[in-house]
C-alpha cells in the first residue's frame, strides 16, 4: 500500500532536520574550533542519501542520525584531548618559564658578587697611593674577572652542546677515566690529595663506549673536580668502572659529608647550589654540563648520597656499549 | 717593545672594548683607526688602507662579516681579524669563509689580540689575498680542499676525523707560525678543556700517521719544545 503523501514528506525531510538541529545544537554548544562545515555537511549527507534510496528513507534517516551522533561524541573526545593537551602545554610553559626566572635569579647572583668585587677593587686602585694595596687591589680585580669568565665560559660550553655536532668515535674506558683523573692534578683541590681508580682486569680489553672522547672526559674530570671540592684530606676519592655486557656502568664516589636530600633532585639545574655549596668555589655549571653531555651519549646519570653513616656521594653514568665491528 | 707604526682599524661598537682597545694598541706602537659601526667600517677600510683590520661580527649598520664579504668582493686583501661571539659555535667556521685571517672569541685578553695582530701582520702578503680566504690549500703533494672537507695526500684521500682535519686546516692556514697547543685548543675546539693539551697532541699524532710524517723528521708538521707545533712545508693558495 502506497505510503500517504505526508509521511513521504517527513520521512524525506526528517534525515536533513535532524542534521540541521544536531549542526545547530553542535554550533551552540562545541567550542568555535569545530569546523562549521561539519554540521552542514551532516544534514546534506543524510537529505542526498533520503533522496537517493527513498523506499529507505527511514534507514537513511537513521543513519544520517548515527552518523551525527558518532560525529559528535567523537568531536567532543577529540575536543578533551585537545583540551588536556593545552592544559598539558600551559603546565609545561609554566614550568619552563619558572626554570627561567630560577636561571637568571641565579644568574643575576653569580654575576653580582665578583662585580661587586671588582668595583671594589676599582675604587680601592683609585683611592688609594700605596703601591702594595694597589697592587692588592689589581689582584683582587684579576680574581673577580677569572670568575666571571669561567662562568662565561661554562655558560658558552651549555649553549654550545645543544648545537655543535659531537663526535662519534669508539672510546676506549680504561684510557678516557686515566685522561680524566691525570688532567684534575692540577686542580688546587687535588693538592695532598688522591683519586683512586679502579678498572676491572676482565673483560680484556674493556668494553668501548661511542662519543666525543674529549666531552666525556670533561664529564668525568668536572665529577672528579665536584668530589674534591666537598670531601677533606681524609676522605677518599674512587672512579671505578664496570660493565654488564649491555652498558658500561662508570660510578665517581666518595667518602665526603653528602647532599643534604631536599638538594639531591635539584643538583643537575643549571646555577643550582645546595646549601652546602654556596661558598665553594665554581660556576654552579659543572653538574649540568656533565648531565647534558651524558644525554648527548644516550646515557643515563644518577646520584645517591649519604648523609649519615656509611656517608658519601656516588654518581652512576650509564653508556651503551659499543660492539666492535 | 718594538713601534711598529702599521696603522690598524678597529670596528667595534661597544666604546667600553674600543676605548680601552684603542689606547693599548696605540701604546704597543700602532696607528689605531677607532669606528663604531659596519658601514664607517667599510668607508675607512677603503679611504685609508689600513695594514690590518679588526672586525667586532654584531655592529649596528653592517655587521662585520657583510663588511668582510663586501670587502673581499672588491678584491681588497687586507688582513682581517674578527671578533666573534661568544657561544656561536659556527661562527669559526663562517669566520674562514668570509676569508679572515684570524679570530678571537670575546671575552679575550688583550695581550692575545696584539700577539694575534704581530703574527697576522707577519704572515701577511700585502696586497694578495691571503691563505685563510682560499678554498684550495697545498703543501708540496699534500692537498686540502676546505669547501669539501677533504685532503690528499698523493692524490689519495686521507681518512681523518673531523677535528684532526680543522686543525690540519688551521695549519695550513698558519703556516710557519709557531702555534700553541693552547691556541689550537681554542681555534679548532673552540673550548677550554681539561687535559686539553693532551687532547690536542692526540690529534697531532693521528695527523702525523696519516700524513706519514716522520716527528724527528718532519716534512710538514715540526714540534717545538715547550712551545707548540708548527706546519713547516710551503702553502700555495690554489682557489
Amino acid at each position: 500500500m502506497p505510503r500517504k503523501w505526508w509521511i513521504n514528506l517527513l520521512l524525506f525531510s526528517l534525515p536533513p532536520v535532524v542534521g540541521l538541529i544536531s549542526g545547530i545544537l553542535a554550533h551552540s554548544f562545541l567550542p568555535p574550533e569545530v569546523p562549521i562545515l561539519f554540521q552542514a555537511d551532516l544534514g546534506i549527507a543524510a537529505f542526498v542519501f533520503g533522496g537517493v534510496v527513498r523506499q529507505w528513507s527511514f534507514f537513511a534517516f537513521l543513519l544520517g542520525f548515527l552518523i551525527t551522533l558518532i560525529l559528535i561524541l567523537l568531536y567532543l573526545w577529540d575536543v578533551r584531548s585537545v583540551r588536556q593537551a593545552k592544559v598539558m602545554i600551559v603546565e609545561s610553559l609554566r614550568e619552563m618559564e619558572q626554570n627561567r626566572r630560577n636561571f637568571l635569579r641565579r644568574l643575576d647572583h653569580e654575576i653580582k658578587n665578583p662585580l661587586t668585587g671588582l668595583r671594589a677593587a676599582l675604587v680601592n686602585m683609585q683611592e688609594t697611593q700605596a703601591v702594595d694595596e694597589r697592587q692588592h687591589a689589581v689582584e683582587h680585580a684579576g680574581r673577580a674577572v677569572t670568575r666571571l669568565s669561567r662562568l662565561l665560559a661554562d655558560l658558552r660550553k651549555l649553549s654550545d652542546l645543544g648545537e655543535r655536532p659531537i663526535e662519534h668515535v669508539y672510546v676506549d674506558v680504561p684510557g678516557w677515566l686515566q685522561d680524566a683523573v691525570d688532567a684534575a692534578h692540577v686542580l688546587p683541590a687535588f693538592e695532598g690529595r688522591e683519586v683512586s681508580l679502579l678498572i676491572p682486569k676482565v673483560p680484556s680489553p674493556f668494553p668501548s663506549v661511542t662519543g666525543d672522547r674529549d666531552l666525556l672526559v670533561l664529564a668525568v674530570y668536572n665529577l672528579i673536580e665536584n668530589a674534591l671540592k666537598f670531601t677533606c684530606a681524609e676522605d677518599s676519592v674512587e672512579v671505578r668502572a664496570s660493565e654488564d655486557g649491555q652498558f658500561v656502568v662508570i660510578e665517581v664516589a666518595d667518602s665526603g659529608v653528602g647532599v643534604p636530600p631536599e638538594d639531591l633532585p635539584k643538583i643537575f639545574e643549571e646555577l643550582y647550589r645546595g646549601s652546602n655549596a654556596r661558598s665553594t668555589e665554581g660556576s654552579g655549571l659543572g653538574l649540568a654540563l656533565v648531565k647534558r653531555i651524558i644525554a648527548l651519549h644516550n646515557g643515563q646519570i644518577h646520584v645517591r648520597s649519604s648523609q649519615a653513616e656509611p656517608r658519601g656521594t656516588v654518581f652512576t653514568i650509564r653508556l651503551p656499549v659499543t660492539k666492535r665491528g | 717593545m718594538t713601534p711598529d707604526r702599521s696603522t690598524l682599524l678597529l670596528a667595534d661598537d661597544d666604546p667600553t672594548i674600543a676605548d680601552s682597545l684603542a689606547p693599548f694598541l696605540e701604546r704597543a706602537g700602532f696607528h689605531v683607526l677607532v669606528v663604531s659601526d659596519g658601514m664607517s667600517a667599510l668607508e675607512k677600510a677603503q679611504a685609508h688602507h689600513p695594514e690590518l683590520i679588526i672586525l667586532d661580527v654584531l655592529m649596528p649598520r653592517m655587521d662585520g662579516r657583510e663588511v668582510l664579504r663586501r670587502l673581499r668582493r672588491s678584491r681588497v686583501w687586507t688582513p682581517t681579524i674578527l671578533l666573534t661571539q661568544v657561544g656561536e659555535a659556527s661562527e669559526r667556521a663562517l669566520a674562514l669563509e668570509e676569508g679572515a685571517d684570524d679570530y678571537l672569541n670575546k671575552p679575550f685578553d688583550p695581550h692575545e689580540l696584539l700577539a694575534r695582530i704581530r703574527a697576522v701582520l707577519r704572515r701577511a702578503r700585502p696586497g694578495e689575498r691571503s691563505l685563510s680566504a682560499a678554498w684550495l690549500l697545498s703543501a708540496s703533494d699534500l692537498s686540502l680542499d676546505r669547501r669539501a672537507r677533504r685532503a690528499t695526500l698523493g692524490g689519495e684521500t686521507l681518512d681523518l676525523t673531523p677535528k684532526a682535519l680543522a686543525v690540519l686546516e688551521y695549519l695550513m692556514t698558519h703556516p710557519d707560525e709557531a702555534i700553541s697547543r693552547e691556541r689550537l685548543l681554542e681555534a679548532v675546539w673552540g673550548w677550554e678543556y681539561p687535559a686539553g693539551t693532551r687532547t690536542v697532541d692526540t690529534r697531532m699524532a693521528e695527523l702525523r700517521r696519516v700524513l706519514d710524517d716522520d716527528p724527528a723528521e718532519p716534512r710538514f708538521i715540526e714540534t717545538i719544545s715547550g712551545e707548540g707545533y708548527r706546519f713547516i712545508a710551503h702553502v700555495e693558495a690554489e682557489g
